[in-house]
């Protein structure tokens, strides 16, 4: 074999292993991601799952179940008992069935109030002519910069004050549109700037098409724009209600009746400082997390396009 | 005023219609593109007025006068100039809770970078069971940041904590670690769970960044013998620039608003070693009422300094960081 053979077949064997190796760690290092990402989530559903017997305990058991070989034989072994329990506690001697409640009426109000204002801002922004357009866009996303915690205190003296008036049901302490319109507010921006983005992708000769037919604009609008406006819809709605769900500052202000309070206040009161009631608390946590990971699961799409809109195009 | 056979409106001719006719051209729905764009606008352009805009401004005002009181809700405010700021300024709490702010930002932000392009640089293949891969690893960004603050309370539970259990299993610890409730560590602990939350977020902004790159530059750089790290340096970072400046403002100014994570994983403690400067300004605006330099008084001029710090931070970015495109 002379010299030369040999180096190609060492080349050839090095570049074999090598993809092996890349393939390997491209494997390893997307399930190292995934197992990171999602252990807290599953070590708080193994908890709310365990009797408090084994909650409070150190080291910790891992896993319910163990599978063992003895004399040959497979075994199922128990380390401890799963239960309910925590989530019976839950939604029967603690409101978290109300507070869950709370929050999807909250989220759902503001995403669509955010979808409506929303696209009507977006499309006038992006496909229709008037002047000083580019400095309304621009007000409009000097909003998103503002920080939240500098809208509170006006907000909440203005709740106060109208707390008993004619206003007070649309806008006051533990009403559910007092949450709903900061919010609505807040992720406006971030709608408006999703539906102009999506607009200025569709082709100009929409409109033009629905006028030479003998629409007139607003025909336009509701025959034409709307229909094609749904998928822009869906992440906004999505997105927009994500942040609803989560948000946390003005909840804790707004509502002091524990009958109105949104998932993220509930859990946070929950007990003290010191003698928590973790087996409640993480079933608590677990059932606050279903909606969000059923939408991870079935809008990952939409939610991507959402969070990433007109990045890398702009 | 419609031409009859397009539909169309004549713009021009606007001026010349009068009243009347314009109130007939209304009721036939027959409007010009700029009173739709009026139309269209107003509700939201009124909305953040309200709630956005005006806030800002009596936030301001009120950071001026002397303190509002809750149960007495039509007292009037006397104008006290900058005596808040002055209270605010020689309040030791406040410094504090500034460099936690600034320590949390600037220590997250660029290591949730640098973590988010190379999980972007790893999520741009295609492989199998990609979907739930991404799906799994977005996770913790969709999670409410009070919960999660609940989560890692109970992960790194001083007695009980599964972390601890963890680091004593494989040996690096000898017994259950206080990382929440030791005063140095805390702070670092804080860091590092948002930067666990958030770095999946900053991937993926990244990631749409880093597929606008056309890739027959990567092609000619390879036929011209650039190295790996070469076109990584001299094509994928510049062009990546306004994507990088996009995610630094999306994660900047919120993380200088941490408010949901101390409040629910330390309550801010132990001390006040990760009382950030949102929590700060919620405890002095709630937890201590008073007429004078207490209060919403002192919360608004705390709220006040927020702002501005948040507008002078998104500012520098933007000098900094935007080129003005050349098309």
């Amino acid at each position: 074999m002379s010299l030369v053979d040999s180096a190609r077949e060492a080349t050839l064997e090095d570049v074999a292993l090598w993809d092996i190796g890349k393939r390997f760690g491209f494997y390893g290092s997307i399930a190292a991601m995934v197992t990171i990402s999602m252990f807290p989530v599953f070590w708080i559903l193994l908890s709310s799952l365990k009797p408090p017997s084994e909650l409070f305990v150190f080291p910790q058991e891992f896993l319910p179940y163990v599978i063992t070989i003895q004399d040959g034989q497979l075994t199922v072994v128990q380390q401890f008992p799963l239960t309910l329990e925590n989530y019976r506690a839950a939604l029967q001697e603690r409101p978290v069935g109300q507070y869950l409640i709370n929050s999807a009426i909250v989220a759902s109000g503001t995403a669509i109030i955010d979808v409506v204002l929303g696209s009507m801002a977006g499309y006038a922004l992006s496909r229709l002519r008037f002047p000083y357009k580019l400095h309304v866009l621009l007000l409009i996303l000097f909003a998103a910069l503002l920080p939240f915690i500098s809208r509170l205190i006006p907000l909440y003296k203005l709740a106060i004050d109208l707390q008993g008036t004619v206003f007070g049901p649309f806008f006051g302490l533990n009403q559910y549109l007092g949450l709903i319109l900061p919010y609505a507010a807040f992720q406006m921006p971030f709608a408006v700037w999703i539906f102009q983005a999506y607009f200025n992708e569709l082709p100009d000769s929409l409109e033009e098409a629905g006028l030479m037919d003998g629409l007139s604009r607003v025909g336009v609008l509701f025959r034409i724009i709307l229909p094609v406006s749904m998928p822009a819809m869906a992440t906004t709605a999505i997105i927009v209600f994500i942040y609803a769900w989560n948000e946390f500052l003005f909840a804790l202000t707004f509502m002091t009746q524990d009958s109105k309070r949104t998932i993220t206040v509930g859990i946070a009161l929950f007990g003290g400082q010191f003698n928590s009631p973790w087996g409640i608390i993480t079933a608590a946590v677990f059932m606050s997390l279903v909606p969000l990971m059923v939408f991870m699961l079935v809008f990952q799409k939409k939610i991507v396009e959402g969070m990433t809109a007109g990045v890398g195009k702009a | 005023m419609v031409d009859s056979t397009t539909g169309k409106q004549d713009i021009t001719r606007i001026g010349e219609e009068g009243l009347r006719g314009r109130l007939e051209r209304y009721r036939e729905l027959r409007i010009t593109e700029e009173e739709l764009a009026v139309v269209l606008l107003m509700p939201v352009l009124a909305f953040l007025l309200a709630v956005s805009f005006y806030p800002i401004v009596d936030t301001i005002w009120a950071s001026l006068h002397t303190g509002y009181v809750v149960q007495l809700p039509t007292q009037t405010t006397e104008f006290v100039g900058i005596e808040n700021y002055r209270a605010l300024f020689t309040d030791g709490s406040f410094w504090n809770a500034l460099g936690v702010s600034l320590f949390y930002t600037f220590v997250s932000v660029p290591v949730e970078l640098v973590f988010g392009l190379g999980l972007a640089l790893l999520l741009r293949a295609d492989f199998k069971w990609k979907y739930f891969a991404q799906a799994a690893i977005l996770f913790p960004w969709a999670l409410p940041t009070v919960i999660n603050a609940k989560i890692w309370a109970w992960l790194l539970n001083p007695d009980y904590g599964v972390i601890s259990d963890i680091l004593v299993r494989v040996g690096i610890l000898s017994q259950p670690y206080p990382f929440l409730s030791s005063p140095d560590v805390a702070l670092y602990s804080m860091t590092a769970i948002t930067i666990w939350k958030t770095t999946s977020f900053m991937a993926l902004i990244l990631l749409a960044g880093l597929s606008s790159i056309p890739d027959h530059l990567y092609e000619s750089a390879r036929m011209d013998g650039a190295s790996r790290w070469r076109r990584f340096r001299d094509i994928t970072l510049p062009l990546l620039k306004p994507t990088i400046l996009v995610a630094l403002i999306f994660r900047t100014l919120p993380a200088f608003q941490a408010f949901g994570l101390p409040y629910g994983l330390t309550g801010g403690g132990p001390g006040e070693a990760t009382t950030t400067l949102v929590l700060y300004t919620q405890q002095a605006a709630y937890n201590n009422p008073g007429p004078t330099n207490g209060g919403f008084a002192l919360g608004s001029a705390a709220a006040t300094v927020i702002t501005m710090i948040a507008l002078v931070i998104a500012l520098i970015y933007v000098a900094t960081l935007y080129e003005p495109e050349v098309r």
